[in-house]
This record gives structure tokens, C-alpha cells and sequence, in this order.
């Protein structure tokens, strides 16, 4: 009798580690789903994206087994839908073991290919992505669906994310997250709908279901990567829980403990007479912009699996160093020079919406260096960048800041400075004599992260490269045009000074401005500012809108109206539209308005975006002020003989 | 005497561009010395590679990277690399060298893998050494060398040491404005071949250009031959060598279940007598269905995977395609060939070059009532009876049978295959202008246009895609009841139909009206930069675009003026622009060609005259008057 209750006991514990996708399966004999007109008419379409994860306690291990499940159905009906789907690339980062990789076809007919095992390849150290298992789906005809379902295994890990969104529309999505007994957080972004309590094979599981899930699109002014609908979670060994808190001590701890030297090694003394260059009363914004300077031209940041990058002896030795251990040189050549500074760890926010209040350690992308004293930052693997704001990628996104005490806070990280980039342009336009080609005459100053760009491609670029970008400095709405002249000042990549800006001389002539009509010429002034794109409202904006950064233009075009012509239709040259805050603030404006002046129009224009965020309701007050621009475009003069 | 001042003038400034002293980064030493050896018929050939580079600033550190590529038919030995700081003379080793795949947008999966590392400590001055060995595993793969690369090179050099029973060929291309010296050096041992070229500049791509290989100056060497107990033995003597390995190759093609294949191409052409039909059903059909993924996985880069299987699968590369419309149309009784060519990337002739460098491709080549029709199935929108854009020109290798092949050349396609014809109705409403519009394209245009659409469009809307591409009027150009008709791969021509709402078009200043008919401004863009451009421009194909633009003159109007006929003609482009009007219609006519597949040096002032002639007649508007 007790033997039996024993039987029995084992019985029930072995069948609640029984794991899910041993009974998960697909259906025996699939038939093509019912879509509607219009899922036929797009390119693909999900018709199901099963996702699951199970944490399953191990008798063996306090680490409890970890296993993923991906199932997938979608239909495919056309090239660009083949072209989408028919590849299959399964990453084996932290992969144990594949418990089983199947993949079908059913035609429109219903006939039903199945993937011949054999031609799953495996693909090693692929880049910076680990190993890969990849297949091409056989038998895929327009119409077909395609499905795929597998299942691995993974090493513990107490955490884990999951993107359900997709750049095509998706269906039926669920993602269900077993956990039996384990203690463990889910959270999902950008959905309102709720996880629900379930039990699989009678262990407590968490479930979100979600329904006609739209395709993400790629719209401007927009991160749409980081926009998408995802799951994150956290799962922890028996018997512990972990507190979001705890995470974030624990990792302000480990970090900051390699970035916070208390003695300055040794080997970096004889760098420091060639940073300083004998310089003794520097301000800490200089000594940060030398150390900054020094490291970016004499380092190399590496990514591969050598683990001897993260160790300061052989970083100093070889001036090679990953993404992270390039942190320690700054560090220490930081502390040499006696400069006060913070390390901060966050995302670009085109791939990763950084968030302080559920921790999982794939959100820990990058890593700045913050001089408080100074409100600025250094990006160490960032060669364009040098000591200034924050690179355009990070503003706006939360960062973890690890003080020299370990501690630590968040923060938004926003520009401190507010005309950070600025484009400042005088254009002068002369016409030649018999009024067949216009000379333009420019001045240009950027500054903040204009200038950074520019001298980054002027320096770092191909001929090809450098070509299109000279292209791109003297009036890029103009097609024809033929430099005279083109200079630029302070290009040196290398700079101690806060936001020198970089300079641009130019002269260039073109015919194609100027418009024969009869005795007159109509002159494309509206040109002049550079090809401005239009931003469309088609379909309903999708992602909210983001500036890749607070920027300011301020043009003066000087038209010099040739003798015997007076000037026409100069009404098109005032525009105005603004986007203001609630306090009646302009944050964004397009404004142009001209005077005369004996035989000179003087254009004025200025345009600016305060912020990097804009209300996603107010999409359409966004776009006129974008849109402005592009109205300013067509802005032409009439050029009349006087009568 | 004033010449001596100019030389004089002259020479230093020659001597300063020869250092390369305004270089980042430049090559002290590229050379490559290949050994060959033979016994009993077996070769054993090694490249012993040896590099040396200059960091002249600390710019580019990025050059530091260095990446060696291997494959099941060459491995990577020997690898010893180190940095140099002559200023505190120091050697710095490199220690870590990572083996890495790639994931290519082309290739799906490929046995290429490369040997990764970075030289550690570069800076300015910093002078990286790198050698290894390479083992070439395959005497058809002995490669090529160049004597300039993207950078400047102070001293390139092959060498190949060989026994005397060996024959070597060797060709050299783009080597007219550099000196290479060649030295022949005879030991007991063998025979060693050397090319020498110094101080080579750097060569760095332009947009629309040939391929680097038209340019690089580089060499080409390959086993001719080999003599063993007084007979000889062919490697790749001639292309007939190159033809029986690749038949050996092609013999190895499975061939089992090609009923399944046969029933297929049964299916298709069931209701079609004429041959010609059958041969366009069939090659649509692979068009239709088999996509392009691509495995390259040792030989079985080089030989076509069974017909069958490619059907079962519904995918397949150019070589797959091509097998597969091999069986299909010789089963349905029509003779077609496996067939062999490089596209226009690789320049070189069979005739020249009798080595697997000449070809990148494999398509099918068909007779149909005496008609050769090369079939390209890997271009899922060219219509039947064209060849792929980018075969043209190039030599086609027909298996004809064990022992035969055939050359053709792929003949350029006329620019009357490849048409955009224009129709366009315009009316005025006050200063917007409205247009209907009717795009009818055919050959090359169609291709380009579905490919584009298909694959580069992305998330854009019809409007916004048709308003980027095609660019009409200004940015402002509205679109609307857009329809498209046949995107296919027929050979009925695509149609395109759209209404313009054009606003702030026209210009109104007193009781007169300015109108610009011109709202496509096609190559409005292609003028060249003289002053800068090194290299040829190339065109993928030969095409004519054919407007006809009708504006109703409102009521109340009168025009008055219409700008005079304007043309530039050329044989190889050209156009016409002229106005006339009757009744209350004016009607513009537009035609412009482009008839040659590129535009070399020494016509890129012809050319910029071509397009700046162009601008100018785009920039021409009519005027209307109040009456």
C-alpha cells in the first residue's frame, strides 16, 4: 500500500515536470486558413506566432531547466512575401540542446511539403550573433503557408525578451510564459492587453493573447524597432526572488567597481605628458576632451569573443579594448588627470526603449561617461563623437548612472544645451549676364551634432563618400551645379574647445534654377535651401514622433536682381507655421518672410525642433512645420525685364 | 627654356604625390609568392602571402581590421601578424585570431569562412605586418592578384615558382599606365615568374562604374598544362580544358525521379503546338516558381542540384534554374543547353582567360525555329526572348554535348525593346495642374520597375514610392487613382495609370500664365563630374522614353509662347523636344534615348553637352495670356 502511494507521489511529481512542448504540437493534418480580400492582397501575413517559455524546476540543479518554443504559421502571397519567409535562421545563443526543428508547406492546393531534416544547416560565429541553425522552407509556391515550430533548450538565464510585433501584420500572437512553482515577472510593452492566469499541464502559467496585431512600418521621425509590441520577463531559481532594486544595486556594483580605479595604473603615465602636452591649468572640459582625443586616436574598439579585451593590462598593452573594456582606459586615464565622472549605461533608443523599473541585462546596450560638473558626455565607441551632449541615438532615452560611491540613479538623458546644433547659412545669388546661370555664394556654420557628423564623413569616409557629402554641403537641391570654389575650417576631428563649429566656404554656379518663360526667367530660389522631403499622412501614423535631435537652421539668401529686371511673386517666400506647447511656446517652427531692398530681396528663414519628442496626436501640426519646408522649395521668383 | 622652368615646377610636386605623404593609410609591401609542386599527377600549391602598411595619420584605425577568407577549396595556414611603433620600437604580437562566418544578402549559405583579427596598438606611424599561407586545394583555383588595391601600394609583387614540366599562362589587365616588370628565373629546381609594380595608387569605387576588375590593374595566372613521362596533360589550357571540367562536373548532376520534372513540363505545354510557346510557358513557369536562394557549398557551388529536387523545393540558384529549364524544354522536344557565363561585373573572355574567374553565372540557352534565346530564370521579370540585363554583351558557353561547346555572344538588346511611352493630359486650375497620365513600359523598363517595386518600396505607399521614383512635378505632386496593370513577366507591356494634382505648378503674375510641361525630368541627374570622375559610366541597358503631353488652353486664353524645337542628337543618346498647337490643344513631343551600355572617358564631355542641352529644354515653360 505504501509502495503504491509512493508510485503514485512519483508519478505526480515526475507529470508536473512534464514540459509543454512535449504534448505541443501541430496539427496533424493542416489545412489553409480563411483570410480575408485584403490579407490576401498583402504581401504576408501571420496567421499565428506562438511563443513559449517554460521554466521547469530541475531535481538535479537549484538552476531550473530552461526551454523556448517558437511556432509559427504564415501565409505567403507574393515574391516579396516568398522572399520574406523562405529563409529560416534559428540563433542558438545559449542554446543547450534543440529538442526539435520541424518546418512545412501547404500549397494552395494543399499539398503539404516537409522540410527534409538534412538540409538544416549550422552556421558558426556568425558576426557579432553567435551560431545559427538556417533552412530554407521547400515547396513554397505564391499562396502557400508556411509554418515552422521548434523547440530548444536553453542554459538558465533569469531572464529573457520576446519582440511579437513584426513588419507584417500579424493575426493570432500569444505568448505564454510557464513558471509552475518559480517565483517570476512579465511585463509587455505596448499593448493594453492583460496577461491572464492559466495553468499548462498543471503548472501556473501566465498568458497574452493578442489579436490582429498591425505591421510595424518604417516612418520617419520615428524609432519603429523600439516601437514594436514585446514581452520581457524574469524568472528566478527556487525558492529566490529578486527585486528590480536589487538588480540594479547588484549591476551598479559589478560595474562600477571595474570603472572606478582607487589607483591609477602605471602604465598610462607615460601617455599622460603626450594628452596634456605640458598643459598644466586645464579646465576639466579640456582634460576630458585630451583624454577623449587621445584614446580615440590610439585605441581600437574590438568586437569579438576575446575575453583578454575587457582586461586593462593587455588594453593598455595592444590599445585594443571591446565596447566595455574600453571604459576601464578612459577610466583610468580619467582619474590621472583628476577629472570628476559618472558611467552611465543605456540604449540607443532606435533599438531599445531603456526602462528603470524591469531590469533584463539585453537593455544594457551602451555606455557613456557623464562629467557632471560639466553636464556633458563622453561616448568612448563613438569615433565621430567627441566631449558634448550625448550621441543623437541615446537623447531621450533613460540611462542608469553609477556614481563613484556605487551608487546610482536614473535619469532621462536630454541635451543640456539647448542650441546644441545649430546651421547658420548666409547665400548670396548673383546671375550672370545674359541670365543663363545663377552664382550661389554660401557661408555655413554647424555646430552640436552637425558638426560632429561632418567632420566624422569628411575624415573617416571613401573619395565616393567625401564626393557625395561635398555634394550634400553646397545646396543639394541644385542638380546641374558647377563648383568654383569650396573650402572648409575647423575640420579637424580632434577638438579641445566646446562646439567650434565647423565652417563651410562655397561658391557654385548652376543653370537648371533659372526658367526660360518667353523674355522673363522664373528662378527656383526655393532650391536654394536644399531638397526638402515631404512628410506623408497616407495611412494613420503608427510610432510616435521623434526628431533625431533638437536642432536650428537660420538662412539670410540674398537675391541681387540683375539690372533692367524687377522682381515678381515674392508672396510664396512667406511661410509660417509653428507646433506650440501648451504654455503657447513655439517648439517647433518653419518662418520665412523677405524684404526689399533696393535691388536685393533678403530672404530670411528660420526653422527650428526644441525637442526630440512630439505628441503623436498632434502628428498633423508636426508635419505643416516639416512640411513648410518643402512648400518653401517651390518658392520661385519671377524675373521680369522693366517695361 | 620655359619648359625647363616647367619641369622644374612640375617635379617636385610629382615626387610629394608619389609618398603618398596625404595618405592615411597605405600599403608598404603587398606581394604573394605561389608555389607549385607536382607528383604523380597530384599538385600541391601553396600562396605564401606577405603584407606590410603605414598608419600616415591616426584617421583611419579602422584599416586595422584585417579578415582572411578560406573555403573548402583553400585554408588558411601560418598566420604571423604583428604591430610595429618604430618610435619606441616595439613589436606587438597579434594574439587572438577568431574564425567568423557571414551572413550574405546574396548567398544564403556558403562554406566561406574567414580568419578575424585586429593588429593591436596602431596609431600614427605604426607600421603592421601580416603573413600567412595560403593552401589552394584545387589546381583550377589559382586566383588573382592586384597590383593596386583601395589604397595606395609602394611595392606590389607575384611571384610563382614552378617545376619544368609545368606550363604556366598568365594575362594582365588595366596594367597600360603602370609599370610591372617581369622577370623569368630558371633554376634546377624550376622556373620563377615575377611581376614587380611600385608606387600604385589607390582605387576606390564610383557610383555607376564597371565592376573594380576594369579598372584594378591586376593579373591572372593558371595551370596550362603538365608534362609526365613524355605525355602531356591539359589543367586549363584552353577553354576546351575548362569545358570538360566543367562537364565532369555537370555529369555528376543527379538525375533521379526527372519523370516527376518531364510531368511538370507536360502539365504546362499540354495545349501548345508552337515551339516558341512551349519554351515561354516553360521558362515562365520556373520564373514563376522557383525562387532564388543560393547554397555554395564546395562543388556543389558548380554543380546544379537534380531537377527533381529543385521542384520538390521550389527553390534554387542560377545554376539550379538553369539545369532545370534543361530538362524541361529537351523533354518537350526543344534543344536547349546548359550554358556558362560571367555577367558584366567579370570582363574577361573565355578565349583570353580559360579559368573559372571568366564565369559568376549559369543560365539556359534555347533554339527555338532557329532562334538562340538565352533564358535567365534567375530575373523573375524579363520577359521570354531577352536575356538578363546584366548578360549582355558577355560570352555565353554552351555544353552542346561530352565533348562540345559552343561561345555566343549575348547580343545587346535594342533600345526599342526597353520603352517608356508617356501619355499626358494636362488642364489648369488656376495655378495647380492636373494631369492624367498613362506609363506604358516595356523590356528592361518593366524589369527595373517591378524589381524596384517589389523589393524596394518597402513600407511606402503607391503615392509615395510613385512620388520618389518617378519624381514628377515637384514635392508637393499629389497621386491619385492609381492603377497598375501587368507586373508580370509577360511580354505585354506594364501599365501604369495615375491623376496629378500639382499645386503652386503654374505661375500667374498679371494676365500671364507660365507652365512647365516638363514634369518628368528623367537624367536631369546624370551629368558627371569632370573634374573628379576616374572611371567610366556604366549603363545597365539601352532605352528610349516617348512623352506626348497635351495641355487644354483654359477658356479665355490664348498662348503665347511656346518655346522653339530643341534637340542634341548623338548615335549613342539624344533628344527631341518639340510644341505645336491646334485648336485649344498644345502638344508637346519628348523623345529620349540612350543607346550604349556605358560611356568612357574620353565621352564624358559629349555626354555632360548631352545632359546640360537636356536641362535647358527642361527649363523651357509655355505662356498663356488672358485674352
Amino acid at each position: 500500500m505504501i509502495k503504491r502511494a509512493l508510485i503514485v507521489l512519483l508519478l505526480a511529481t515526475s507529470s508536473s515536470f512534464a514540459q509543454q512542448f512535449r504534448t505541443y504540437d501541430w496539427e496533424k493534418k493542416p489545412k489553409l486558413h480563411k483570410l480575408t480580400k485584403e490579407e490576401t492582397e498583402e504581401s504576408s501575413i501571420g496567421i499565428l506566432k506562438k511563443h513559449i517559455v517554460e521554466y521547469s524546476a530541475n531535481i538535479m540543479s537549484p538552476e531550473p531547466k530552461r526551454y523556448e518554443t517558437e511556432h509559427t504559421i504564415t501565409r505567403v502571397n507574393d515574391d516579396k512575401g516568398i522572399a520574406r519567409h523562405n529563409t529560416v535562421y534559428i540563433p542558438m545563443y545559449e542554446v543547450k540542446k534543440v529538442v526539435d526543428i520541424k518546418a512545412r508547406t501547404i500549397s494552395p492546393k494543399g499539398k503539404v511539403t516537409v522540410l527534409n531534416q538534412e538540409n538544416i544547416k549550422e552556421v558558426k560565429n556568425v558576426d557579432e550573433y553567435g551560431d545559427f541553425k538556417i533552412f530554407a522552407i521547400e515547396g513554397v509556391e505564391k499562396g502557400s503557408e508556411i509554418e515552422v515550430l521548434y523547440t530548444v533548450e536553453k542554459e538558465f538565464d533569469m531572464y529573457g525578451a520576446e519582440t511579437i510585433q513584426s513588419n507584417y501584420k500579424i493575426k493570432n500572437a500569444e505568448f505564454t510564459f510557464i513558471t509552475g512553482n518559480l517565483k517570476s515577472n512579465v511585463k509587455a510593452y505596448r499593448t493594453d492587453v492583460k496577461f491572464e492566469d492559466i495553468t499548462v499541464d498543471g503548472n501556473n502559467a501566465k498568458s497574452l493573447i493578442l489579436k490582429d496585431i498591425p505591421a510595424m512600418v518604417e516612418e520617419e521621425y520615428a524609432t519603429p524597432d523600439a516601437n514594436k509590441t514585446a514581452v520581457v520577463y524574469q524568472c528566478f531559481p527556487n525558492g529566490q526572488d529578486i527585486s528590480q532594486e536589487m538588480f540594479w544595486t547588484n549591476v551598479s556594483y559589478n560595474v562600477g567597481t571595474k570603472f572606478f580605479p582607487s589607483e591609477v595604473s602605471p602604465k598610462v603615465s607615460n601617455d599622460l605628458p603626450i594628452i596634456t602636452e605640458g598643459k598644466t591649468d586645464m579646465s576639466t572640459f579640456e582634460k576630458a576632451s585630451r583624454v577623449d582625443n587621445f584614446i580615440k586616436s590610439n585605441f581600437n574598439i574590438v568586437k569579438n569573443n576575446n575575453e583578454e579585451l575587457s582586461n586593462l593590462d593587455y588594453i593598455l598593452e595592444n590599445r585594443s579594448a571591446s565596447s566595455f573594456g574600453i571604459l576601464k582606459a578612459y577610466a583610468h586615464y580619467l582619474k590621472a588627470l583628476d577629472v570628476e565622472y559618472e558611467v552611465v549605461i543605456t540604449a540607443s533608443r532606435f533599438e531599445y526603449k531603456f526602462d528603470p523599473t524591469f531590469f533584463i541585462p539585453s537593455m544594457l546596450r551602451e555606455f557613456l561617461i557623464y562629467l557632471p560638473t560639466e553636464k556633458k558626455y563622453i561616448a568612448p565607441d563613438r569615433i565621430e563623437y567627441r566631449v558634448g551632449e550625448a550621441p543623437a541615438n541615446i537623447l531621450g532615452n533613460y540611462g542608469l548612472y553609477i556614481k563613484r560611491d556605487l551608487g546610482h540613479y536614473f535619469q532621462k538623458i536630454e541635451q543640456n544645451d539647448p542650441n546644441y546644433s545649430q546651421v547658420k547659412r548666409t547665400t548670396d545669388i548673383t546671375f550672370n549676364d545674359d541670365i543663363e546661370s545663377a552664382i550661389i555664394e554660401m557661408h555655413q556654420e554647424y555646430t552640436g551634432h552637425w558638426s560632429a557628423t561632418n567632420r566624422a564623413i569628411l575624415n573617416l569616409s571613401s573619395e565616393q563618400g567625401i564626393k557625395e557629402f561635398k555634394e550634400y554641403l553646397t545646396s543639394s537641391g541644385v542638380e546641374d551645379k558647377q563648383e568654383i570654389s569650396f573650402s572648409t575650417e575647423n575640420n579637424d576631428i580632434n577638438q579641445t574647445k566646446y562646439n567650434v563649429p565647423f565652417i563651410v566656404n562655397s561658391k557654385v554656379s548652376s543653370e537648371s534654377l533659372i526658367e526660360d518663360a518667353g523674355d522673363s526667367y522664373i528662378f527656383q530660389v526655393g532650391l536654394i535651401i536644399g531638397t526638402q522631403s515631404e512628410l506623408y499622412q497616407e495611412t494613420e501614423r503608427v510610432n510616435p514622433i521623434e526628431m533625431s535631435y533638437p536642432n536650428q537652421y537660420d538662412y539670410t539668401i540674398t537675391v541681387h536682381i540683375p539690372e533692367g529686371y524687377t522682381a515678381e511673386g515674392l508672396s510664396s517666400l512667406n511661410l509660417n507655421k509653428s507646433y506650440k506647447n501648451d504654455k503657447g511656446e513655439k517648439l517647433a517652427k518653419f518662418e520665412s518672410s523677405y524684404k526689399l531692398e533696393g535691388n536685393k530681396i533678403i530672404i530670411t528663414i528660420q526653422e527650428f525642433y526644441k525637442t526630440v519628442e512630439y505628441d503623436l496626436d498632434r502628428y498633423e501640426e508636426f508635419r505643416e512645420v516639416i512640411n513648410a519646408a518643402s512648400d518653401f522649395n517651390k518658392a520661385a521668383i519671377l524675373l521680369k525685364p522693366v517695361e | 627654356m620655359n619648359k625647363t622652368i616647367l619641369l622644374l615646377l612640375l617635379s617636385p610636386f610629382f615626387i610629394f604625390a608619389q609618398d603618398f605623404s596625404d595618405e592615411d593609410f597605405i600599403y608598404l609591401k603587398r606581394h604573394e609568392h605561389i608555389q607549385i609542386k607536382l607528383n604523380e599527377h597530384k599538385f600541391d600549391i601553396s600562396n605564401n602571402i606577405s603584407e606590410q602598411a603605414e598608419y600616415l595619420t591616426s584617421n583611419k584605425l579602422y584599416f586595422a581590421n584585417e579578415s582572411m577568407s578560406f573555403d573548402s577549396f583553400r585554408t588558411i595556414e601560418d598566420i604571423d601578424a604583428y604591430t610595429y611603433i618604430p618610435s619606441s620600437d616595439k613589436k606587438i604580437k597579434v594574439d587572438y585570431i577568431e574564425t567568423k562566418r557571414d551572413f550574405d544578402n546574396g548567398v544564403f549559405y556558403s562554406d566561406q569562412e574567414s580568419k578575424s583579427f585586429i593588429f593591436p596598438a596602431v596609431t600614427k606611424g605604426a607600421i603592421t605586418n601580416l603573413s600567412y599561407k595560403e593552401i589552394i586545394k584545387d589546381p583550377h583555383f589559382l586566383g588573382l592578384f592586384r597590383f593596386g588595391t583601395y589604397v595606395p601600394t609602394k611595392s606590389a609583387q607575384l611571384s610563382i615558382e614552378f617545376p619544368k614540366n609545368v606550363t604556366i599562362g598568365h594575362i594582365e589587365f588595366n596594367t597600360k599606365n603602370i609599370d610591372v616588370n617581369f622577370k623569368k628565373e630558371d633554376s634546377p629546381n624550376g622556373y620563377t615568374y615575377t611581376w614587380t609594380a611600385n608606387n600604385i595608387q589607390g582605387f576606390q569605387g564610383e557610383d555607376d562604374t564597371e565592376s573594380a576588375l576594369y579598372y584594378l590593374p591586376h593579373i591572372i595566372v593558371y595551370i596550362k598544362n603538365y608534362t609526365e613521362e613524355g605525355k602531356t596533360y591539359n589543367v586549363l589550357n584552353d577553354v576546351s580544358d575548362l569545358y570538360n571540367w566543367y562537364n565532369s562536373l555537370v555529369e555528376q548532376i543527379d538525375d533521379k525521379d526527372l519523370k516527376k520534372v518531364y510531368d511538370i513540363a507536360d502539365n504546362i505545354t499540354k495545349n501548345l503546338s508552337a515551339k516558341q510557346e512551349k519554351a515561354e510557358a516553360i521558362f515562365n513557369w520556373v520564373q514563376d516558381n522557383i525562387t532564388y536562394v543560393a547554397f555554395e557549398d564546395g562543388l556543389g557551388g558548380f554543380i546544379p542540384r537534380g531537377a527533381a529536387s529543385v521542384c520538390d523545393k521550389r527553390y534554387g540558384d542560377c545554376k539550379d534554374m538553369a539545369n532545370l529549364l534543361y530538362e524541361m524544354l529537351n523533354h518537350v522536344g526543344i534543344e536547349s543547353y546548359r550554358t556558362w557565363i560571367g555577367t558584366r561585373d567579370r570582363q574577361y573572355s573565355y578565349h583570353d582567360v580559360p579559368t573559372p574567374m571568366v564565369d559568376n553565372h549559369m543560365i539556359n540557352t534555347a533554339i527555338v525555329e532557329n532562334d538562340t534565346i538565352f533564358l535567365d530564370a534567375t530575373d523573375s521579370y524579363v520577359p521570354y526572348g531577352m536575356p538578363s540585363g546584366f548578360t549582355q554583351t558577355k560570352e555565353a558557353l554552351l555544353g552542346i554535348d561530352k565533348d562540345t561547346y559552343k561561345i555566343i555572344k549575348v547580343p545587346v538588346q535594342d533600345a526599342s525593346k526597353s520603352i517608356s511611352k508617356v501619355t499626358s493630359e494636362f488642364t489648369l486650375d488656376d495655378t495647380s495642374v492636373k494631369v492624367t497620365e498613362k506609363r506604358e513600359m516595356t523590356g528592361y523598363e518593366k524589369v527595373d520597375f517591378i524589381s524596384d517595386y517589389t523589393f524596394k518600396k518597402n513600407d511606402q505607399t503607391d503615392e509615395q514610392f510613385l512620388n520618389t521614383n518617378l519624381a514628377l512635378g515637384n514635392n508637393k505632386t499629389k497621386y491619385t487613382n492609381i492603377t497598375k496593370a501587368n507586373f508580370n513577366n509577360k511580354q505585354t507591356p506594364l501599365v501604369l495609370q495615375y491623376d496629378l494634382n500639382i499645386e503652386n505648378y503654374a505661375k500667374t503674375i498679371g494676365n500671364k500664365t507660365y507652365i512647365n510641361l516638363n514634369i518628368d525630368r528623367s537624367l536631369s541627374k546624370s551629368g558627371l563630374d569632370l573634374e573628379g570622375r576616374k572611371y567610366s559610366k556604366k549603363i545597365d541597358y539601352l532605352f528610349e522614353k516617348q512623352f506626348i503631353s497635351h495641355l487644354t488652353i483654359p477658356e479665355g486664353y490664348k498662348v503665347s509662347y511656346i518655346p522653339e524645337e530643341l534637340s542634341f542628337e548623338n548615335p549613342h543618346y539624344g533628344y527631341k523636344i518639340t510644341y505645336s498647337v491646334d485648336g485649344n490643344i498644345l502638344t508637346q513631343h519628348k523623345d529620349i534615348y540612350v543607346k550604349t551600355l556605358s560611356i568612357q572617358n574620353d565621352e564624358f564631355e559629349s555626354w555632360n553637352s548631352f545632359i546640360k542641352s537636356l536641362i535647358k529644354a527642361y527649363k523651357k515653360s509655355i505662356i498663356l495670356e488672358k485674352l
